[in-house]
């Protein structure tokens, strides 16, 4: 439908080559770790912007597919001694039928059903994580993954290149008629009925796509980590990924990849200021949120290309 | 002719209110019929008892043939009976274009390959032509209408239903959405269902009127007939003294 402006893409091109080759300037392995975490969480942002700021319809509990694509790893390599890769496919599988669990009985309904239900499904996980303690090792988690490869670096380009992946793939959805549906459901959905539009279905199958990438990326970092634990499934982290696509700019996508690696380094880079660290970093939020409430990232990308598209 | 829509003992309860009581009535293809009533009336209840937005509580409705009580309204759609809202209701934030290229998406219209170029013919269709990327926002009152038309006849329908398509318009606008509509029903060969109270545009375009009062039906019948029936003119400018003498 919509195509993607040039501008667009040569932005992108640029972000992702700077990315890949910002630890050459800096060779540390701390560094590698740190931006790979930052790419990872802009894998959760754009997957849960895919769903939820396209349609409209908040999902409090994104942590609920993030855990589940983890603890799959966590499981099939660390327990039942699988082949790292195979953690990827099951991984998405797996948050996919998480997404369908909570979906299907609240999706339907209009309200804030689908918000809770997403948030205490992840409470509800993470509790039990805690209870079969002999099967999820408790608070402890599961330790003793294998890597996916051997050299940070290369493990570093290789969630990168996903994460570009993900982005394009959720973009161009995003601008296809399948995405015009899903912001009309954002805007009405009696709507979308009187045209003859099964609203149900594609908020559905809108959060398997979303849940699907979030467990991907949850699977990637349980093999980053090498290990898995119950606050994977908090609600800190489903709070995160939402400040950080209001930040990016809700509906962008893009945005909420870029965002979340920005706020993610952020974090790091204030690790130096010890316990004022959290201030910084939530005064820092609340600025931007009052006083850009459309977001920063994709707005302000908005504004700078203006004449070039 | 056939009957493409068949109501039978239609009742709404809204608690202890009756909206709609017991009403029947079938219409015919080709038919251009509308309801009449004054405010309250329970037209838009029953409109919206006919397109799944809501239940009745007894009676059932076939629509070309087929039983459609309890279908959600996506399905209703699908079958091949459209609508449009009194208040319009576009999606704000997308252009033209876009608002009728949703209803272009519905399975009923899964032959038009081509959703953009079919979305832009319904927009001229409608007197909206060349406008695609215009924003629905500055729209003026009667250009949404006719946009809550082009989004109806997007999805292919076989009967149409307006809800008080000329509420809050000029003369003028009433007389071409008039136009519009009477262009239509002729052209498309399209069966459509009409609410409206005001008397006069409402009378020039149909050619039967099912009339309304506190629920119930009151009077069916040509134009002509309904003007004259007793029963219609007392809910419009009610019962009064004289009338009751003479009576």
């Amino acid at each position: 439908m919509k195509r993607i402006a040039p501008i667009d893409i040569a932005g992108g091109i640029l972000v992702v080559a700077f990315l890949a080759l910002l630890p050459m300037f800096a060779a540390s392995n701390y560094l590698t770790g740190v931006l790979t975490v930052c790419v990872i969480y802009g894998i959760w942002a754009s997957s849960w912007d895919f769903m939820s700021g396209l349609t409209g319809r908040e999902n409090f509990g994104h942590s609920l597919f993030i855990g589940a694509g983890a603890y799959t790893a966590g499981f099939l390599s660390s327990i039942w001694s699988a082949n790292p890769w195979i953690s990827l496919p099951l991984g998405v599988v797996i948050a996919i039928a998480f997404s369908l669990l909570v979906g299907f009985p609240t999706l339907r309904l209009r309200g804030p059903y689908f918000a809770l239900a997403m948030l205490s499904a992840s409470a509800i996980l993470q509790r039990l994580c805690l209870i079969f303690w002999e099967y999820t090792g408790g608070e402890e988690g599961i330790y003793g993954l294998d890597p996916l490869m051997k050299n940070p670096l290369h493990y570093y380009w290789f969630v990168l290149a996903i994460l570009a992946v993900t982005v394009i793939a959720l973009t161009l959805l995003a601008q296809s008629h399948w995405g015009l549906l899903l912001r009309a459901i954002r805007g009405d959905e009696a709507t979308c009925q009187a045209a003859g539009i099964n609203v149900t279905f594609y908020k559905i199958v809108s959060l398997m796509i979303s849940a699907g990438f979030a467990g991907l990326g949850g699977a990637l970092y349980a093999h980053y980590q090498l290990q898995v634990s119950p606050p994977l499934f908090s609600v800190v982290v489903s709070i995160t990924v939402i400040i950080m696509v209001y930040v990016g700019g809700i509906g962008s996508i893009y945005g909420a990849a870029v965002a979340a690696i920005l706020l993610t380094l952020l974090t790091e880079m204030l690790r130096g200021f010890g316990e004022y660290r959290l201030w910084i970093y939530t005064l820092t939020l609340m600025l931007i949120l009052f006083f850009l409430p459309n977001g920063l990232i994709a707005p302000l990308w908005r504004r700078l290309t203006e004449r070039l598209r | 002719m056939t009957d493409l829509l068949e109501v039978n003992g239609v009742t709404k309860r809204f608690g202890g209110l009756t909206a709609v009581k017991n009403a029947s009535f079938t219409l015919k293809k080709g038919e251009f019929t509308g309801i009449l009533g004054p405010n309250g009336a329970g037209k838009t209840t029953l409109f919206n008892i006919l397109t799944g937005f809501m239940q009745p509580t007894t009676g059932t409705i076939h629509f070309n043939g087929e039983l459609v009580r309890e279908l959600a309204p996506y399905k209703v759609v699908n079958r091949g009976m459209a609508r449009t809202f009194q208040l319009t209701r576009p999606f704000v934030g997308m252009n033209l274009l876009e608002n009728v290229l949703v209803a272009c998406m519905s399975p009923r219209a899964s032959e038009d390959k081509d959703k953009e170029a079919r979305a832009s013919y319904l927009l001229a269709q409608v007197g909206l032509g060349g406008r695609d990327k215009e924003p629905v926002e500055t729209l003026p009152y009667g250009d949404l209408r006719r946009l809550e038309i082009a989004r109806a006849l997007a999805t292919r329908p076989d009967l149409l239903l307006l809800d008080e398509p000329f509420a809050g318009l000029g003369s003028s606008e009433i007389e071409q959405l008039a136009q519009l509509i009477r262009r239509l029903h002729r052209e498309e060969n399209l069966t459509i269902l009409l609410i409206e109270h005001k008397l006069r545009e409402f009378m020039a375009l149909v050619s039967r009127v099912i009339a309304m009062n506190f629920g119930e039906i009151i009077a069916v019948g040509p134009p002509e007939e309904i003007v004259k029936n007793e029963k219609v003119i007392e809910a419009y400018i009610g019962k009064t003294e004289e009338a009751h003498a003479s009576a």
